[in-house]
């Protein structure tokens, strides 16, 4: 009946096996060539485990191999120079950026078309109808076909009241509505999961965007309360935009990025 | 003739093949071996003590439990469910005295709702008080033998986070097909994913599960192995441990749940394998979080495993001390324990166990590591075990004291701690021990200490429960093993006369002694009658033992006779031969060329003589077998008796086929029902007298008898005892007896009426068992008055399975399709 440590005791009695140590060398050597083998006959997703897990131990050595051997080897010294600094000979020229003023309305236009914000994302696939609605046929034969499915993530406010079904041209299945939303903030790098106030734009129409769909770069509003943010005349911010960066409909949730 | 006679013999033989098969039918409640349980006999409650025996048990007649629980789990369940809903839960507790020690635990009220929760679709059952008191023990016996189970060696490796992450996907991988095409229908292929999803899930649940459920909740387990475990591990960290793999389970399960809502909507392979991969990989990441609570869930087990496997309810005696006074070479001494012994203190940093026999009864030796006198709170772990054994453990102490001093610590300072802990040691049987006697005796320690060691003596003997003072203080040393034994003899005493008393002070002590029965024969007389061994008997034995004392052996020889190399022992001294004189007879392997050992057979002359006598025997048979009965000698009325007989018999037959076609799957209904009133006396006694026997004895016996008039019986004893003139008395007694009763019901006169208590039945006294067997009488009279079927009845529940009548049968057996 074995007690406590009973292999640590046998040993503090009667000391090592004789060929304890031996034997400890010879599965220390073979243990490679365990490895080897096995990595070459194992099948599917075993191997391919293995596999990336040897690839990335013997990218971690390459890369400490190389670390050590910058660290003795002598190269040139870096000559980079810095953003800004100017040859003597040039030192008194004024220089101009543009060659040509660009017209107000131009300027103008360029920062209508840039948007509000300065978005993490500021092009977005195009989604087109059929992607983003499903055909519902309904009628006794079935041969209406002006109801639509919205297949993707949606937002419903909690005040929302369904039309008589008889009259409902879009239908937002409840499987797929969402009301938090994973936010990060980009400055502080940290992600909170916080409820979703309302959808501000969708990129691809104005008809989403008062459907409440969220794909991919639609702009949301989300409650930061929890947050604790206060604008510069020291009230506390309560709902701020943010930019959705997947695709919620295939992942299961919202990830947004926060816009300061 | 004799073909026909061949015919005949088969006929009868098929005849007895029946009876005997109708016999088996009755008997089938019966059939099974005495060692396992029976139907109709109830489960016995197991005490306490007797938990590993019970796990036998439950082994042993597992399947029949099983049936057994089926069968009456249903109305336990609802009836438990009702009585629950109305709050009324402790009076079902009332009524069933037995398990009410475990019913008031909620846990194992949730516990046995939750087995029969888990059964109700399967059972089936009629409902009866009685079948809901058995299967409630039942379920209790179960619960108690699974919930004793002190052996932590087998709860299941915990992997860690990667490991376990590995495991479940590639199980997933394997478990759950691979091969999809975008072709394929929506449903079809939201169904591949959804699978997959659900897959995962159940088998993170069913791992996260067995992780919860093996690990022992602290507050159910006996409070020694409580406390001991909150010791080592920590209470807090344990729990806070296992409810963060309770929460990590929960959420795989919602976050499955989510996702298989998902994908209801998924709407092309790609979406499906995209929500799928998120899910497995939201699913990993919580179990990913709890990987540190997996990893100390791990070292746990690990230790748990090496915990030595203490019993707390059986015999136990714990040696305590302070440090270094000789606590494990004591244990050495008395068990086969191998503990580590060293000159320095805290030697043992743990309880260890050894076991030792003491009047055929096992004892488990606990030694537990030495304890210093400060306060509680101050103690560290290794002292805390010691603390936890002697707080829950009943069992016989032993106090070890180092009268030398030579551990380091004074008599004053021992004497403190024993004073200071002395509140461990209630109800318990005491005994103080002063060891190192080698190094000092008893007699030279000094006044002051002396009377300290009187003073704990009479503490102790507080407790002692009417033990003499020389079972309280002894003196022992290891070194010399002298008093050792005493030692371990007066606790082992003590402790058994201890738990013995307590025994019969328990309620449940009526249980056993109904069940017990020590045949004493009456005193006829004041005559002695010890056992009578013949005088030879008695010489032969003192004689033996003598001589087992003095018995040379060859070694003792060997050292006679020059010690060993020298002397040489002789192979043929034990030759069992005629002439002890032959022993050292030379024998020659070879004698004129030929071998010896090949002409050597000891019992040559035996065999021969057997042959022979066989060979007679065969003989005889021959000769008899020449005797054949032949028809031929038969004489004429002879052969017509016999032909008579044969058709008799063969007309018997028929009828006895008839009615067994016509009566097949049909209950037979007793005599008194028989409508047709065919059976009749007259008739059998026409009948017998067709046969030409005198059917009047028969006609009388089969006639029920009223007990007619007084008088007549008393003129009839008289008319006896008219004939037997001395025995008169005895026999009046026996004649004055009620006849109402027919006499052809076969229970012996010489066995006691039913209701009389047997020893060893489990029947207090007559009125219980009287009122016993109305009950079980009167829960099947209505069934047997209608004749329906009942338990014991054979059944067929499918007479032609489906399955074995429909479709082609392949080339293999024929009961499989």
């Amino acid at each position: 009946m074995p007690q406590g440590d009973y292999i640590d005791e046998h040993r503090k009695r009667y000391g090592y096996r004789l060929d304890h140590f031996e034997k400890l060398r010879k599965k220390k050597a073979r243990e490679v060539h365990k490895h080897s083998t096995m990595a070459q006959k194992s099948l599917g997703i075993k191997g391919k485990m293995i596999a990336k897990k040897n690839y990335a131990e013997k990218a971690l050595m390459k890369k400490t191999l190389k670390m050590h051997e910058e660290s003795s080897s002598r190269r040139k010294a870096d000559d980079n120079v810095h953003e800004g600094a100017l040859p003597a000979y040039l030192l008194d020229r004024e220089n101009s950026n543009r060659a040509k003023v660009l017209s107000n309305t131009i300027k103008q236009k360029r920062k209508e078309k840039a948007g509000k914000w300065e978005v993490p994302l500021p092009k977005v696939r195009p989604v087109a109808e059929d992607e983003m609605f499903r055909v519902i046929r309904s009628g006794k034969r079935k041969t209406k076909q002006w109801k639509r499915m919205v297949t993707k993530a949606t937002f419903v406010g909690p005040g929302f009241t369904r039309k008589p079904p008889k009259y409902e041209r879009f239908i937002r299945p409840s499987g797929l509505r969402f009301t938090k939303a994973h936010v990060t903030h980009p400055e502080l790098r940290v992600t909170f999961c916080l409820e979703i106030i309302g959808v501000k734009k969708n990129p691809n129409g104005p008809m989403y965007t008062s459907l409440g769909v969220m794909t991919r770069g639609t702009i949301i509003e989300v409650n930061v309360s929890e947050l604790g943010l206060v604008t510069p005349a020291g009230k506390v911010v309560w709902g701020k935009y943010a930019q959705v960066t997947n695709n919620p409909e295939n992942d299961g949730c919202i990830n947004a990025v926060l816009l300061v | 003739m004799q073909s026909n006679e061949r015919s005949e013999r088969g006929k009868t033989k098929e005849m007895k093949r029946d009876q005997r098969s109708s016999q088996r039918e009755c008997w089938s409640g019966r059939r099974k071996k005495t060692n396992k349980v029976e139907d109709g006999e109830a489960v016995p409650f197991v005490s306490p003590s007797l938990f590993p025996l019970f796990a036998n048990y439950y082994k042993s007649n597992k399947n029949l439990l099983k049936t057994r629980f089926k069968e009456s789990g249903k109305n336990c369940y609802m009836q438990m469910r009702e009585k629950c809903q109305e709050n009324k839960v402790v009076k079902i507790v009332d009524r069933f005295s037995p398990v009410k020690d475990h019913l008031d635990r909620p846990s194992f009220l949730r516990r046995l709702d939750f087995l029969l929760n888990r059964h109700r679709r399967r059972l089936i059952g009629s409902l009866s008080t009685l079948q809901l008191r058995s299967s409630i023990r039942f379920l209790s016996d179960i619960y108690l033998a699974k919930m004793v189970q002190y052996n932590f060696k087998k709860i299941t490796v915990v992997p860690n986070g990667k490991e376990f992450v590995d495991i479940i996907l590639s199980r997933t991988q394997r478990q759950t097909p691979t091969v999809v095409h975008k072709g394929y229908k929506i449903n079809r292929l939201r169904q591949f994913y959804m699978r997959k999803v659900k897959y995962t899930q159940t088998n993170f649940h069913e791992k996260l599960s067995t992780i919860i459920e093996e690990f022992p909740r602290l507050d159910q387990i006996h409070p020694f192995y409580g406390d001991l475990l909150h010791v080592l591990y920590n209470k807090d960290h344990y729990k806070l441990a296992l409810g963060q793999v309770n929460t990590a389970r929960n959420l795989i399960s919602k976050i499955a749940k989510d996702y298989v809502k998902l994908l209801k909507y998924g709407d092309s392979l790609y979406r499906c394998k995209c929500l799928k991969v998120a899910a497995l990989g939201r699913m990993c990441t919580v179990l990913k979080r709890i990987t540190p609570s997996l990893a100390y869930l791990e070292q746990i087990r690990q230790h748990m495993a090496r915990l030595p496997s203490i019993d707390p309810n059986t015999r136990t005696v714990l040696i305590c001390g302070y440090p270094n006074v000789g606590k494990s070479s004591f244990m050495n001494k008395v068990t086969r324990a191998d503990v580590d012994v060293q000159p320095y203190a805290f030697t043992t940093k743990s309880l260890f166990v050894g076991h030792t026999d003491y009047k055929y009864l096992r004892y488990q030796v606990i030694d537990t590591p030495g304890i210093l006198d400060r306060p509680f709170e101050d103690r560290n772990i290794i002292e805390m075990c010691s603390i936890t054994a002697l707080a829950h453990l009943r069992a016989a102490v032993l106090f070890f004291l180092d009268i030398s001093g030579s551990c380091g610590y004074t008599i004053a300072q021992q004497a403190a701690l024993f004073h200071s802990i002395k509140s461990l040691f209630m109800n318990k049987p005491l005994v103080i021990v002063c060891n190192k006697t080698d190094l000092m005796p008893m007699e030279n320690i000094s006044e002051e200490d002396r009377k300290l060691v009187e003073e704990m003596k009479a503490e102790a003997m507080k407790t002692a429960m009417g033990a003499s003072e020389e079972a309280v203080l002894l003196k022992m040393s290891t070194l010399t093993e002298e008093g050792v034994m005493a030692v371990k003899n007066a606790a082992c005493e003590r402790l058994l006369d201890q738990r013995v008393e307590a025994k019969m002070k328990s309620k449940k002590i009526n249980d056993h002694l109904n069940r017990f029965h020590v045949a004493m024969p009456k005193p006829r007389d004041n005559i002695e009658r010890p056992p009578c061994i013949p005088q030879v008997v008695l010489e032969a034995r003192a004689k033996e033992a003598a001589e087992m004392e003095k018995r040379k052996t060859e070694k003792d020889l060997e050292e006679e006779n020059g010690g060993a190399g020298v002397y040489s022992a002789s192979l043929k001294k034990h030759y069992i031969l005629h002439d002890d004189e032959w022993k050292e007879d030379i024998m020659p392997e070879i004698l004129d060329g030929h071998n010896v050992a090949d002409f050597i057979d000891p019992d040559i002359l035996l065999r021969l003589e057997e042959l022979e006598r066989e060979e007679e025997l065969r003989q005889a048979d021959v000769e008899e077998s020449d005797f054949e009965i032949d028809g031929e000698e038969l004489s004429e009325e002879q052969k017509q008796h016999l032909a008579a007989i044969r058709k008799r018999k063969a007309v018997l037959i028929r009828e006895h086929r008839l009615k067994k076609t016509v009566a097949q799957n049909r209950s037979t209904v007793p005599r008194k029902f028989d409508k047709d009133k065919k059976y009749t006396t007259k008739r059998m006694g026409r009948e017998l007298s067709a046969l030409g026997l005198d059917p009047s004895s028969a006609v009388d016996r089969a006639r029920s008898k009223s007990r007619g008039r007084k008088r007549d019986r008393s003129e009839g004893a008289g008319s006896d005892a008219m004939d037997v003139d001395d025995e008169q008395q005895a026999n009046k007694k026996l004649r004055g007896r009620s006849r109402s009763r027919s006499m052809s019901i076969s229970r012996s006169m010489s066995r006691p009426p039913a209701h009389e208590v047997v020893p060893g039945e489990g029947f207090k006294d007559s009125t219980q068992k009287k009122s016993a067997i109305k009950i079980s009488n009167k829960s099947h009279k209505k069934r047997d008055k209608n004749a329906r079927k009942g338990e014991a009845d054979r059944v067929i529940p499918t007479l032609r399975p489906k399955h074995l009548f429909s479709g082609k049968r392949g080339k293999g057996k024929t009961d499989r399709r």
